[in-house]
């Protein structure tokens, strides 16, 4: 596997696309690191795949530009794409062809070093001693990892999954999940668009959110949680007395009742056991102290439009 | 594309058409089995009356079994397998998987129409010497055909089937379904043809249409029209070209 020197393996500029009158991607500015695992997260209809069918040519944009690898689309597309797997919405494939002859029939159209790739492709995604079966056979587990491996063909340096968890049994996601990063730890960048929050949040290291096509939020993933505003929370009997004490402290940022004591945001990484102290000195009965762990689902369903449409 | 890729792509093309075990079946039905069963018929039908019926071999029933080869059943073999080659990509949703690889949407589709071909042709060759071996065998007193009439009516099969099925493919990968090619091809080849034929109101008009056409150039002709060789090679020509235009274009510019 090549890899080129650019940090950002995708990144796309003022991109956009309509069908019609409706406007699927809006002014999308999307940067993409390189050697992660990058979720695209937003509600179904968001422009999820929209913006996955811009990236692999299948359809074009209105306006803006695409570099994958610091090339330009489409300019460069057949040399981009020589480098990068992908699969879009579900894996297709024939069904009256053995797995092994679907890879055939894709290596063929990649080149002669992809069909060398084919068995160790199989290999890889477990199906070696299925890869005779015709895929009409097939469970979707069985499908989705055929699909690994036709990207894998490629010996891709990204590869771009469309809601691979779908139709996958709990064994099936660990199973996704676990290589995923086994493909990260080879230096490629997998780029998973999804609206698993939970899946996302366990596979990735950073993410984007995506809403009405256009882009809300991008970064690491602890960032957009706000894992980095150390919120505590205290239970405690008498909250409002906590509040008046902790009031003008300079290790509390922000405070706030709850249904059994207070939540705090602080200033700064220490001041916990300072305010314990402090609470417990002026007769505060404090039964729990606890660092707050923001889901990336809350997060994400606070930072979307449509918060609290969705579940 | 250099020459190994389009050799692999080509390859593939033919073991997509060739893995689908319900094509080859009908496509080997179509061809060789109409061909057993017309001389079989021919034959069963002289040894039961030879006075009213003559032998099934020899130079006339050679040219009815080529006719059929060329025009009807082997012609349908080409349009069964040119269909599943131009829309069976698209149907399936592979075309979109192929399409994401970078290559080339003229390359995909181009691979298509040889393929079609190739697979066309390895029905209605054998279907066309087991044709010449009957003529021969049941041959009785009836001339048998000369050497030059064998090559040249090969020659004619060939470019009728290749012309059929590459029209196929061009319609098919023009519609992406493989049913309402079929049922267009066939029902534009079968029934509106001979109808546009018999319709001497439409004039010259009818010079345009394809089974007149390859049936001028066939080494023993008989369609009711006649006209020009070279009007007739213009004509295949634009059936061969209007489709794998449209197919091509369709290819290039659909949503994937």
């Amino acid at each position: 596997m090549n890899h080129s020197p650019s940090e950002t393996i995708i990144e796309t500029h003022d991109l956009s696309k309509r069908f019609g009158e409706r406007p699927a991607v809006v002014d999308l500015n999307l940067a993409v690191p390189r050697g992660c695992a990058f979720g695209f997260l937003g509600h179904n209809g968001a422009g999820k795949t929209t913006l996955i069918r811009l990236l692999l040519g299948l359809t074009q944009p209105d306006s803006g530009t695409i570099r994958i690898a610091g090339r330009p689309l489409p300019a460069e597309r057949a040399e981009v794409l020589a480098h990068v797997g992908a699969i879009v919405e579900e894996p297709h494939f024939h069904g009256h062809l053995s797995g092994r002859e679907n890879l055939s029939v894709v290596a063929a159209v990649r080149g002669p070093e992809a069909r060398a790739r084919i068995g160790a492709a199989l290999a890889r995604v477990g199906l070696s001693d299925r890869a005779d079966d015709r895929v009409k056979t097939y469970s979707q587990g069985m499908r989705q990892r055929l699909g690994v491996a036709r990207c894998l063909l490629a010996d891709p340096e990204l590869l771009i999954f469309d809601e691979p968890m779908n139709g996958l049994d709990p064994g099936g996601i660990l199973d996704f999940r676990k290589m995923i990063g086994e493909l990260i730890a080879e230096g490629r960048t997998v780029f998973v668009s999804s609206h698993l929050l939970d899946e996302v949040e366990k596979t990735c290291q950073a993410a984007a959110v995506i809403d009405r096509g256009r882009l809300i939020a991008q970064g690491p993933i602890d960032e957009l949680i706000g894992n980095g505003r150390r919120e505590v929370e205290i239970g405690c009997a008498q909250p409002r007395l906590a509040l008046d004490l902790l009031d003008g402290d300079p290790a509390v940022a922000g405070a706030s009742e709850t249904a059994d004591g207070v939540r705090l945001t602080l200033a700064g990484a220490d001041g916990v056991a300072g305010i314990n102290a402090r609470l417990v000195q002026a007769g505060v009965a404090v039964f729990r102290l606890e660092h707050v762990h923001e889901s990336l689902e809350h997060r994400f369903l606070e930072i979307t439009s449509r918060l609290g449409g969705h579940q | 594309m250099n020459f190994t890729v389009a050799r692999q792509m080509l390859a593939a093309e033919v073991l997509k058409l060739r893995r689908n075990r319900g094509l080859m079946a009908l496509a080997a039905v179509v061809s060789l089995g109409v061909v057993v069963l017309f001389f079989g018929y021919t034959a069963i039908r002289h040894a039961s009356n030879p006075s009213a019926y003559g032998p099934a071999g020899g130079i006339v029933d050679f040219g009815r079994a080529v006719r059929l080869l060329g025009l009807f059943f082997g012609s349908l073999t080409a349009i069964l397998i040119g269909a599943e080659a131009g829309a069976a990509d698209i149907s399936s949703g592979v075309f979109r998987d192929l399409v994401a690889t970078g290559r080339s949407r003229l390359a995909l589709f181009g691979v298509r129409v040889p393929a079609a071909i190739a697979v066309t042709l390895a029905f209605t060759l054998p279907a066309y010497a087991l044709t010449v071996a009957a003529s021969f065998a049941f041959a009785g007193g009836n001339p048998d055909p000369s050497v030059t009439l064998i090559l040249q009516s090969l020659a004619w099969v060939v470019l009728a089937d290749a012309v059929i099925a590459a029209l196929a493919v061009g319609v098919g990968s023009l519609t992406g379904s493989r049913p309402i090619t079929l049922t267009a091809i066939i029902g534009w080849q079968a029934i509106a043809t001979s109808l546009l034929i018999s319709a001497t109101s439409l004039g010259s008009v009818r010079d345009a249409l394809l089974t007149p056409a390859l049936g001028q150039l066939m080494p023993v002709p008989g369609e009711a029209l006649r006209y020009a060789t070279g009007t007739a090679v213009v004509v295949i020509t634009c059936w061969v070209l209007a489709p794998a235009a449209l197919g091509a274009w369709r290819s290039r510019t659909q949503d994937a």
